[in-house]
């Protein structure tokens, strides 16, 4: 996930300019001034940002050491142990804490397995279209002129494309596996991120510290990623939590449809699918994956949206 | 009218910030009178700004604004209800920005824009109102003002934009004009047109001017009165013609040194400077707010300084008497 | 005049054009941001170029800087042509100043990681450029303890003060100063001013400052051009600029100087306040509808940039023989 202490370095709000010039007199009545927060302290105090952080935390534990916590085996079928109701029920047991599904595995060890599936279809489709999407974006927008014009057209044309239908044509002819799931995804979903990235690098490439790197004669890649990319940056992170949180919805969908990651792999999309003929009668089956779900997602989202409130005030960028 | 069109006294304004509330303004007093252009004249930070939008009851959410009497044509505008100072602002004070662009509505010509102004404060009619509007294009120096009427503010140029918020403020007949930095955005010799411009069309139409700038040079030419703000205060306040010959606060001096002037400062020689930074607002100061950049600070400057008159229209703070 | 002072910058026939796009399927004009400049630039001197927005001084800047290239003419810098210098030869030697003291730092790095850049650029260690960095930041009066500081830390002269340590680190001989005092407070603007000053005595400098603060150039320049519509239409000493100017719109540009001498009321520089349409030049002189004194040929030739010795004009009152008196 997004590593916090490695965001630049922290930048006091600089809208009171406190600095001492360089003049050796104290400066009269500044000792009731209390320091400017640091990005790190407005992060703690953004409540939303406070409540993504832990909730996408949990999954990514959870996710990181299910075989320790899960009781049973996700794949271990049953037959006799069927539709067991969770724990809450009066018949339910501590031994499957979220009940049983139709085939007798054990829910809760396949909604903790869940959320691997959940993260790694995430992160890897972020990381990919990510790439994709950022590289177009920032060469757009620093070249500028014909290279923005040539990207711009293929940003337009892959917006014109729906993202459900071309996943579902494409799986329904290559077959469909997590790997072909993450591929369709991830070379779908990189337009955010090229239209974010190509106007935040305008706007940088416009600051005179760029034209000063570059009178003093440093390369384009210097420029780049000395100047340009450290500035992005922020807007860079907060589009690819949002597009994370968007990945692991599509997944959801296309396995619900029965064109994502196929069983037995204990995808929550699937698993909400594999429930609802059962749902009038086992409601669990469909509210426990369903519930991690919206959960993961929205704990993505409120992340995304706190970054966002931390990074915007910072520095005068 | 015999009183002052606006009075003002120990006007303070507050914002409130992450770090603490910052006092822009700290107990400012000073009114205008009929025909009168005053000067509100500092660096940026020194509160000019925020004074004049707490005048006109401009101020962002975060600021409060606090006042022992803030009077407009006698009428006290702190107890006024939003809708009667709604009804003053635009008919009987109105403001010009540094920025034409934003404060003019791009999606509306310019003729919509003056002739609504005319029309939700005065209920004459469209006729009246675009007459009006056409007489002061024109007085504003606007050729075939007529056509231009029906032309975007996009479509003119920022000397132009700025001729026509001043024929947008002059609309209604105020009796209070405030012009925040109205010339800083334009080039010098369009400048010095708009100047003019401004200070013919005060004399003739007698409003009561209040100008904000940073530039003592425009000061100079304009003004009839001068307050010099520094960190949220009025540090000196004179008639031009007294403050420029004989400048008794430290930070009015040390403003006139630094500025190079042709045919008075020799060329290459250096400059006066003001040593340090204005001090931060957040949490209140104590003292007198320039003792850490003035040459003539003593001890007891940490303890205020007092009120000096040079004559009985010249006031300044300073603990030094100025010779 | 004398001619041993060696021209360090030399500009010949110096033209920027732009191609201004008027729409999706109009066909784009082409703007002449800086239209055949001959200037020359001498070792040791502070060449002024005022003129207002959109005369073509900071597209001027830039060309010299290396960032943008003329469409035509050449800029020779002691004789070599800048375009087939290698562009690190180029930005040892000429080095810029913005005007933004906000938008010219980055606000990711520190102090000295920003005034080392040029160093990094030209391949210096990384101790010697973190030592001779800290030395230009104490030159230009920003001590020690702000070398690890961002620049949000600072305040707009502080930061100006970095982005002159970043030009000088490397030792260059020329520093184009593009507006560099306008986004300041004039008590800091007088700091700047000083610290420019002193520094070019103390480094043996070249500048060329580029302003639209006349007053400000009169200060710091030996020098001056004055630049209208992409030309240079006067240049001269600065104090017989100031003392005599001889163009016409130079004689407007002063006029319009609001020096803080109360009484003077605003002055009438006598110029039509119709301004001209860069994409539109007027034939014949470019100043000629907006000219206090513009006579017949005015509208018809262009005037060229007649010199005579140190001084050089483009106006007809100096070149048609019956107006020789003028």
């Amino acid at each position: 996930m997004v590593d916090l202490a490695s965001t630049p370095k922290p930048a006091p709000d600089a809208a009171i300019e406190t600095a001492a010039e360089t003049a050796p007199a104290p400066l009269p009545g500044t000792s009731a001034v209390r320091k400017p927060p640091t990005t790190l302290e407005r992060m703690f105090r953004h409540r939303g940002l406070t409540i993504g952080a832990v909730l996408v935390g949990t999954v990514i534990f959870v996710a990181l050491f299910a075989p320790l916590i899960a009781p049973h085996d996700p794949y271990a079928q049953d037959l006799t142990r069927r539709l067991i109701p969770p724990v809450w029920y009066e018949k339910g047991s501590w031994s499957h804490i979220f009940g049983t599904d139709n085939l007798g595995r054990d829910y809760f060890s396949r909604t903790l397995y869940g959320a691997q599936i959940a993260l790694l279809i995430g992160f890897s489709v972020m990381i990919l279209s990510g790439f994709i999407g950022s590289a177009l974006g920032l060469v757009a927008g620093y070249f500028g002129g014909k290279v923005d014009m040539v990207v711009t057209f293929f940003i337009t044309t892959r917006l014109a494309m729906p993202v459900v239908l071309v996943a579902l044509a494409v799986v329904a002819m290559i077959g469909s596996s997590l790997f072909v799931v993450i591929a369709v995804l991830g070379l779908l979903k990189w337009d955010r991120f090229a239209v974010v990235m190509r106007s935040a690098t305008m706007q940088v490439r416009s600051q005179e510290y760029v034209s000063a790197a570059q009178a003093a004669g440093a390369s384009t890649w210097r420029i780049v990623t000395g100047e340009i990319l450290p500035n992005v940056m922020p807007h860079l992170i907060v589009v690819a939590t949002v597009e994370a949180g968007s990945a692991i919805l599509l997944e959801a969908a296309l396995s619900f449809l029965g064109l994502g990651v196929q069983p037995p792999l204990p995808s929550w999309g699937l698993m909400i699918s594999e429930a609802k003929n059962f749902m009038f009668f086992s409601f669990w089956l469909i509210a426990i994956p369903g519930t991690a779900l919206a959960l993961l997602v929205l704990g993505v989202n409120l992340l995304g949206d706190g970054l966002r409130d931390v990074f915007a005030p910072g520095g005068r960028s | 009218m015999s009183g002052p069109v606006l009075e003002v006294e120990d006007l303070t304004v507050t914002i409130a910030t992450p770090t603490g509330p910052l006092q822009a303004v700290r107990g400012i007093s000073f009114d205008i009178r009929r025909g009168e252009s005053v000067c509100l004249v500092g660096e940026s930070g020194c509160g000019k700004s925020m004074t004049s939008l707490a005048i006109m009851g401009l101020l962002p959410p975060a600021a409060k604004r606090g006042a022992k009497r803030l009077a407009f044509a006698g009428e006290d505008l702190a107890k006024a209800s939003a809708r009667r100072i709604n009804e003053l602002r635009g008919d009987r004070m109105a403001m010009i920005f540094q920025e034409p662009m934003t404060a003019l509505n791009p999606a509306y010509t310019i003729g919509d824009q003056l002739i609504e102004v005319h029309r939700r404060h005065k209920q004459q009619g469209e006729r009246i109102a675009r007459e009006r509007a056409v007489y002061l294009l024109e007085k504003v120096g606007i050729a075939s003002a007529a056509e231009r009427l029906g032309q975007y503010p996009h479509q003119l140029s920022g000397g132009l934009r700025q001729r026509v918020m001043i024929a947008m403020s002059l609309m209604c007949e105020p009796d209070l004009l405030i012009a925040d930095e109205p010339t800083t955005a334009l080039d010098v010799t369009i400048q010095a047109q708009i100047l003019r411009l401004l200070a013919d069309l005060q004399k003739e139409f007698g409003v009561a001017l209040l100008l904000i700038t940073h530039d003592l040079g425009v000061v100079a030419r304009v003004a009839d009165r001068v307050n010099v703000m520094y960190a949220g205060e009025i540090v000196e306040s004179a008639k031009v013609a007294d403050l420029f010959a004989k400048p008794s606060h430290p930070y009015t001096r040390g403003l006139l040194d630094c500025i190079p002037i042709p045919g008075k400062t020799a060329p290459g020689e250096e400059l006066g400077t003001i040593p340090g930074t204005v001090p931060s607002l957040i949490g209140g100061i104590e003292g007198c707010a320039f003792m850490g950049r003035c040459p003539l600070a003593q001890g007891v400057c940490a303890r205020g300084a007092p009120l000096r008159h040079a004559n009985e229209t010249h006031a300044y703070r300073c603990i030094v008497e100025a010779a | 005049m004398s001619t041993t002072v060696s021209t360090l910058l030399e500009m010949r026939g110096v033209t920027r054009t732009f191609q201004v796009s008027q729409g999706l399927f109009a066909r784009s004009r082409t703007l002449q941001a800086v239209d055949g400049v001959d200037l020359d630039v001498k070792r040791g001197e502070v060449l002024g170029i005022v003129g207002e927005s959109g005369c073509g001084k900071s597209t001027l800047a830039k060309m010299l800087l290396g960032l943008l290239p003329p469409s035509s003419g050449t800029i020779r810098l002691e004789g070599e042509d800048v375009s087939e210098l290698p562009r690190r030869e180029l930005a040892r030697r000429v080095q810029p100043v913005f005007q933004d003291p906000y938008s010219s730092l980055n606000p990711r790095r520190t102090l000295a990681s920003i005034v080392s850049l040029p160093l990094e650029v030209q391949g210096v260690g990384a101790e010697e450029r973190r030592e001779r960095s800290i030395a230009m930041l104490d030159k230009v009066g920003l001590p020690r303890r702000f070398a690890d500081n961002y620049p949000s830390q600072l305040s707009g002269g502080q930061r100006q003060r970095v982005a002159i340590a970043r030009a000088l680190v490397s030792n260059p001989e020329i520093v184009v100063c593009d507006e560099p005092t306008s986004a300041l407070d004039v008590s800091v603007q007088s700091q700047i001013l000083n610290l420019l000053m002193e520094l070019r005595r103390e480094l043996g400098l070249t500048y060329v400052f580029i302003s639209h603060n006349l007053a400000v150039v009169e200060h710091i320049a030996t020098r001056v051009a004055v630049m209208y519509l992409g030309r240079v239409v006067e240049q001269t000493t600065t104090a017989e600029l100031f003392r005599a100017p001889r163009h016409p719109y130079t004689g407007v540009l002063l006029a319009s100087v609001l020096t803080p001498e109360p009484g003077l009321g605003v002055p009438d520089a006598g110029m039509s306040a119709v301004p001209p349409d860069p994409l539109n030049p007027p034939p014949g002189c470019r100043f000629n509808p907006r000219c206090p004194r513009a006579f017949a040929p005015c509208t018809t030739q262009d005037p060229r940039l007649v010199s005579d010795g140190e001084a050089a004009v483009a106006c007809h009152l100096y070149t048609q023989p019956q107006n020789a008196a003028a």
